[in-house]
């Protein structure tokens, strides 16, 4: 039975040997607290940060949970697209196209973690899982926003950006608020949402590795004794890679707009 | 052999079935819950309201401490245990305010969440695994049979009732966990659970996301809820037939995402206005008037989780450990 239902297998046929899981989430949490020291961790979020990584967690909570879920299953069920956490990926996007800084991410995943434990999973598993997917799934968003100097998606502060030349070549029509004008002088539009669809698409497709490698490869042998199947383990990744990418160039285009019309 | 096997047999009725099957499979969990839950029912069962029973008086820590006990109970042991705990915590809604009410939903919830997750696991479910549980494949009994066709996506040639009877049992666990789990969430404060977090030193930033999130929760529902009425009252679906209201339910649905996201990230302002001017993290902690004590309740509690682990041992002394491989879901 082991500790809140974990059952610590170590040793099972395929299994990711554990030291090579611990060297990585050990060189993670290194990373987590080299970013934490140099913005200043929690201390580094304002009170909008805050509330803006609160509620997307709680749209990825009633996404994956209710509305996704009930979704997913008008479609066939296949590797190929998993509506649940597709939605995640969109959600956790967005919310870092808006706090933009370091930690956002790993933040993020924690609270829809402990979110998710209290409307659905109950608390069995934990840390575990908690350690997972923010060292996982988070750090991945985290190291976009370190690698772009705190301009994820090509979105920069709107504030302050004097307006230039107007261009105007997106046809589409938008909501011609301040901040959109004000925005279209920042950068050459094709360029910003470019930009922020490469970006998502490098994203995503990280995203696309930890669930069959980490979880399948270790923690679903290690928390329930599970099987491990290697030859699932690629498929399923090779599987997931179009959905992801593509929903990570959307994410990061989508970004980019909520960002403005939220006017952040 | 089943009566109805020549249905089956004729590929006519087999590929009209089969796909009346695959769409009524997938369609009526959610048929049934948009049209007897509601996203207002959802609004119900994720939000707290206040009361004077005795889950309302339990220290959180209990709650959460009882809900890990069920999960591993649930998990450890044969499925009719997860069953009858799933009614039991079921039957602890009446106690809530509006209890009957509560109750209704999550009968709701849970036929929702057996029924779907039964259909999702038992199509794909391949006889290697079924072996673990019964060990005969010979002696199988064939529900229904698909068209080759299906294995393109993911189904098994043949739906047998060893399957359909895995599907349930793993459906059980998840009711048991996410009953008690929701249990939680609808009888304690967020100030109580705030004052929970604190006493487990998690950071105030980290507990201040976390409320946040609890209370936008049941406030999301009420937005789409709102969104999607909005769309109809502007015509969406005007005098279609009745029975693609759900498809345009879907649709109005999906629609309704980016503007409940923008309302709410746009609401987001004054809610950190309003905790900066109350002076919110201007200290590393927080005094607390009310503090959070372990009284009689939480006792009789405690004799009650106790009772389940000595359940889960005894159960598995005697032969009714767990009998399905868990193969993740």
């Amino acid at each position: 039975m082991g500790f809140n239902g974990i059952s610590g297998i170590v040793n099972a046929p395929g299994e990711l040997p554990w030291e090579l899981v611990l060297l990585y989430f050990a060189v993670a949490i290194a990373i987590a607290f080299l970013f934490g020291k140099k913005t200043g961790g929690l201390r580094g979020f304002s009170t909008l940060d805050l509330v803006y990584i609160g509620i997307g967690a709680a749209f990825s909570v009633v996404w994956e949970f209710y509305i996704g879920a009930f979704l997913g299953k008008f479609i066939p069920s296949n590797p190929f697209i998993n509506v649940g956490f597709l939605g995640r990926l969109l959600i956790v996007f967005i919310v870092a196209g808006l706090v933009r800084k370091v930690g956002t991410g790993i933040l993020s995943l924690a609270i829809f973690d402990i979110l998710g434990d209290l409307f659905h999973y109950g608390f069995g598993g934990e840390p575990i899982f908690l350690i997972y997917e923010s060292l996982t799934y988070g750090l991945f968003v985290d190291l976009l926003i370190a690698a772009t100097g705190g301009q994820p998606f090509g979105i920069s502060s709107f504030k302050g950006i004097s307006r230039a030349r107007g261009k105007t070549t997106i046809a589409k029509a938008s909501s011609g608020s301040e901040e959109e004008e004000e925005y279209s002088g920042n950068m050459y539009k094709p360029i910003a949402y470019g930009l922020g669809a490469i970006e998502g698409a490098i994203i995503g497709a990280l995203w696309a590795f930890p669930d069959p490698l980490f979880y399948d490869g270790f923690f679903k042998p290690f928390l329930y004794g599970g099987y491990v199947n290697w030859g699932k383990i690629i498929f399923t990744i090779e599987a997931f890679l179009p959905g992801d990418i593509i929903m990570g160039i959307i994410a990061g285009v989508l970004a980019i707009i909520i960002a403005r019309a939220v006017g952040q | 052999m089943v009566f109805w096997s020549f249905l089956y047999e004729q590929s006519l009725t087999q590929n009209v079935l089969s796909w009346f099957l695959f769409f009524y499979g997938v369609v009526f969990p959610i048929l049934l819950l948009l049209s007897v839950l509601g996203l207002k029912g959802f609004l119900e069962i994720t939000r707290y309201e206040s009361g004077k029973t005795f889950l309302y008086k339990l220290n959180p820590l209990t709650k959460i401490i009882f809900g890990v006990v069920v999960m591993i109970v649930a998990s450890t042991t044969i499925w009719w245990i997860g069953a009858i705990l799933t009614l039991a915590v079921m039957f602890l809604y009446f106690t809530l305010t509006n209890g009957v009410r509560k109750f209704v939903y999550i009968t709701i919830l849970n036929a929702i969440t057996i029924i779907g997750g039964t259909w999702g696991i038992a199509p794909y479910t391949p006889t290697s695994i079924l072996q673990m549980v019964f060990p005969n494949p010979s002696s199988y009994t064939t529900v229904w049979v698909w068209p080759s066709y299906f294995t393109i996506m993911g189904y098994e040639p043949t739906l047998t009732l060893q399957a359909l009877i895995y599907g349930l049992q793993i459906s059980f666990r998840i009711t048991a966990v996410l009953d008690s789990a929701l249990l939680l969430i609808l009888s304690t404060t967020t100030s109580d659970i705030f004052r929970m977090f604190s006493k487990i030193k998690v950071p105030l930033a980290v507990t201040f996301s976390i409320l946040v999130g609890l209370r936008t929760v049941p406030r999301i529902f009420e937005l789409f809820d709102t969104s999607i009425k909005m769309q109809f009252a502007r015509g969406l679906g005007y005098n279609k037939p009745k029975i693609v209201n759900a498809f345009y339910f879907l649709y109005a649905g999906i629609l309704a995402i980016v503007p409940t996201m923008v309302y709410l990230l746009r609401g987001a302002k004054n809610l950190a206005i309003s905790a900066d001017t109350r002076g919110f993290r201007a200290y590393n902690s927080r005094t607390s008037l009310v503090h959070l004590s372990i009284g009689k309740m939480d006792y009789i509690m405690f004799v009650i989780i106790i009772g389940l682990i000595v359940l889960d041992i005894l159960a598995n002394i005697y032969g009714f450990g767990r009998s399905i491989p868990y193969v993740g879901f």
